[in-house]
């Protein structure tokens, strides 16, 4: 028999508690972070480039000045060196001091250095 | 004696004590390190451009250092202009950018803040715009981009 007021409803229902977020959510988010991140990536490729041209252009701008101070001291060298060829060979007749090996006008700069 | 000497690998200094010759004007050096060569880089560029380009057409012509001469030692006047000018001007925008160049690896993109002062003051006292040629037609220029996705570490 059953009891007065009948019997409880039979419990079907699954009772489980919140497990996060669902897979498709989770999914979602990572695609999300990946193309802000590869989106970013992308604008500093840009940006690197930019900065590639700027320093770049920094030394081109410089370039004269130290090749300016470099030649100088080239020359004053390149003086000297002569100055003590001449003084060395001084007794052999028909040396030209510092006169190229090479039949080319264009400059070389020399082979060989004197540390004094 | 034919090898190529490196003076860095000699055992003696590689001095030559011997002054230019005489007929050869004189002009100081910069003497400037590299660092307030980089910050001052672009302004050298736009102040000093026909002596650059002057002395670079030059050293076209012909590469023996006796050949241009004259036009080096017009880079380096220009150079040394611009120098007294800009330390007479804008002295402490100058010195804060160099000083953080120097303490960042020589990077511009870390040391934009002082980078901005400085550039804003040299327009105004000098007249210099600091230009990188080159740079994509309707794009920002780098160095007034205002959110980078490249940055100092700590800001």
């Amino acid at each position: 028999m059953p009891p007065p007021g009948g019997f409880e409803p039979v419990k079907y229902k699954r009772n489980l508690p919140l497990r996060g977020p669902s897979g498709l959510v989770i999914l979602g988010g990572v695609t999300a972070v990946c193309a802000y991140g590869f989106y970013r990536v992308g604008k500093g490729n840009l940006e690197k480039r930019e900065l590639q041209r700027e320093k770049v252009w920094s030394r081109i701008h410089l370039v004269p000045l130290l090749l300016a101070e470099g030649d100088r001291d080239a020359y004053r060298r390149q003086q000297a060196a002569l100055e003590r060829e001449r003084e060395i060979m001084k007794d052999v007749p028909g040396w030209e001091a510092g006169k190229s090996v090479y039949n080319n006008p264009s400059h070389r700069s020399a082979e060989t250095i004197v540390v004094i | 004696m034919s090898r190529y000497l490196d003076p860095a690998e000699s055992s003696k200094p590689y001095k030559d004590p011997t002054p230019l010759p005489a007929d050869i004007p004189k002009v100081k050096e910069l003497g400037v390190s590299s660092a307030p060569l980089k910050s001052a880089a672009f302004f050298l560029g736009a102040f000093c451009k026909d002596y650059n380009e002057d002395f670079m057409l030059c050293k076209a012509e012909n590469r023996d250092p006796a050949h241009c001469l004259k036009e080096g030692r017009r880079v380096t006047r220009c150079a040394q202009e611009l120098i007294t000018k800009l330390r007479e001007n804008c002295l402490s925008e100058f010195e804060k950018h160099w000083n953080c160049l120097e303490n960042n690896n020589q990077e511009y993109y870390h040391c934009r803040k002082d980078e901005r002062v400085l550039n804003k003051c040299v327009f105004e006292k000098l007249g210099l715009v600091k230009t990188i040629p080159g740079t994509p037609e309707g794009k920002t220029p780098i160095h007034e981009v205002k959110n980078p996705v490249y940055t100092g570490v700590q800001k």
